[in-house]
């Protein structure tokens, strides 16, 4: 088997914020290395700084001590080759779908013909087709985090961030989602870093996941996944390592 | 419950006139039986007739409304541009905001008339002078409004922004501006309230054409019917004003729509 390379590497990541009532650790000292094209999920109890660590990675904070490289060149603030999906979708409501979607490649300069046709082809690839001149208030959930993850692939990022994208869904369209993104990942392969809280999710969805402890979020074991897809969530496999990372996970209160 | 929801749709479609006729009984009411507080309903509509015979000053009605408009439109033109962009100003940079936003907070509660004696040194008697007591009148709203717009833009629009790499022009433009405008244009719809109240009174305190010198006139020569006419002209063309607003809201923001 070839050498898996490494894409992001993440060393001793800390996060502590000064708050009026002393400090407040969210995250402590995470170290972990991220795979080219791999599905990674980042699973933990409640508010334990996954959202904070993946915010770090994405440079909309700074770590307060730690640092991250990619392909082995140490990154500081906001990077051309990360893109992000937000929990609350953050689809500005005075833009279209289309709109929305061509943000990347926009605020980039890159001229409207040739960004419409790659956000068309995304928007397409989530089955949105007709929707382009719809506004957000318009969608329903489900398809307003579509729109988030073509507006995130349209941005052509080697890494995705995807924090608790399905988090706000109803079961039946979560799962219908989680297919999806599957569907999405095998056809345009890139590395996904994916948030949630959801122990079936997580399983469902990673190639290894990352088990978070309560605050402040330190790692606490990593597994990796050698189901095959799409995978069953009532094979006996797969209710196995449910368990096992259950039994493992710290309650949230 | 199909029946019932035409019974309301007809109800409210029928009811704003039911109303304005109340209104009207009303005044023919108390016109009837004390003529000496408001002239009647009849009265007012000939001496409406009249201003078409006989010119007050030289100027029709519509002369003297078109008059106190082009007043009020010029300044509002100015106090919209002015306004945003000063708003933008100290609403978005922290700079704008520490140099100029305790200067402004005390030029605020000044009402605009208390500034027509040193206009009126500074700039005499003209068009000039009017204008701008408007513009200083009218500005505030649109001021205080953009202000506040562009204080609140939503944490995570700028952080989809910055994951996005917009540089500050494109935060502003592409993200704070288009979420703050329904902000600005609520700014904007008070102030032609504003407008209008403020050239009413600077034409009533020295003005020879607009619907503020009617009234004027009108008290001085006791023509009450006078007065009443210049109101309702200025509550028509009041709410004429506010329709077109809506109207280019709807146009600028097609994403308020409803649905």
């Amino acid at each position: 088997m070839a050498e898996k390379k490494i894409r992001l590497r993440l060393d001793k990541l800390t996060k502590i914020y000064h708050t009026p009532e002393g400090e407040f650790e969210a995250v402590h000292e995470v170290s972990l290395e991220v795979q080219d094209r791999e599905f990674l999920v980042l699973l933990g109890p409640g508010h334990c700084g996954k959202t904070v660590l993946l915010n770090m990675i994405a440079g909309l904070e700074a770590p307060s001590s730690g640092s991250f490289y990619l392909d082995e060149k140490e990154v500081r603030g906001s990077h051309g080759a990360v893109g992000m999906v937000f929990q609350k979708t953050g689809l500005m409501p005075w833009k279209t779908v289309m709109q929305n979607v061509e943000l990347g490649p926009k605020m980039a300069g890159e001229d409207k013909k040739t960004r419409r046709e790659r956000a068309k082809k995304y928007i397409d690839l989530v089955g949105l087709s007709g929707f382009e001149n719809s506004y957000p208030s318009q969608l329903s959930g489900g398809m307003k985090q579509r729109v988030g993850i073509a507006r995130a692939y349209t941005n052509n990022p080697e890494i995705l961030l995807m924090d608790e994208p399905f988090g706000a869904l109803d079961a039946q369209t979560r799962y219908a989602m989680e297919d999806e993104l599957i569907r999405i990942w095998e056809q345009e392969k890139r590395t996904i870093i994916f948030v949630t809280n959801n122990i079936e999710e997580a399983a469902y969805l990673g190639d290894r996941i990352v088990l978070f402890s309560e605050c402040p979020a330190r790692v606490k074991e990593i597994y990796e996944i050698d189901l095959p897809r799409p995978r069953n969530n009532v094979d006996p496999n797969f209710l196995h390592i449910r368990q096992v990372i259950a039994a493992n996970t710290d309650l949230a209160l | 419950m199909k029946q019932r929801n035409l019974f309301l749709e007809i109800l409210y479609a029928v009811l704003p006139a039911v109303s304005i006729a109340c209104l009207l009984v009303l005044w023919m009411g108390v016109s009837g039986n004390r003529p000496d507080l408001i002239p009647t309903p009849a009265e007012t509509w000939s001496r409406f007739a009249d201003t078409f015979d006989k010119p007050i000053m030289r100027l029709s009605f519509f002369g003297h409304i078109l008059a106190s408009l082009r007043r009020v439109m010029t300044a509002l033109l100015i106090s919209w541009s002015a306004g945003i962009l000063f708003g933008i100003l100290i609403g978005w940079s922290r700079t704008g905001k520490s140099v100029f936003g305790s200067i402004f907070n005390m030029l605020r509660p000044i009402p605009p008339l208390a500034w027509i004696p040193l206009i009126t040194i500074w700039f005499g008697i003209g068009e000039t002078p009017k204008i701008l007591i408007v513009v200083i009148g009218s500005i505030v709203p649109v001021i205080v409004n953009t202000q506040s717009g562009m204080e609140r833009v939503e944490q995570l629009y700028l952080d989809v922004g910055t994951v996005f790499h917009a540089n500050s022009r494109q935060l502003l433009f592409e993200i704070a501006v288009p979420s703050a405008l329904p902000t600005i244009l609520a700014g904007i719809k008070t102030s032609i309230s504003t407008g209008w109240m403020v050239v009413l009174a600077a034409e009533m305190l020295g003005a020879k054409s607009g619907v503020g010198f009617l009234i004027t006139r009108g008290m001085d020569s006791g023509d009450t019917a006078l007065v009443l006419v210049a109101m309702i002209a200025i509550g028509i063309v009041g709410a004429l004003l506010a329709v077109f607003i809506s109207f280019v809201e709807r146009m600028i923001c097609p994403w308020l729509r409803k649905k």
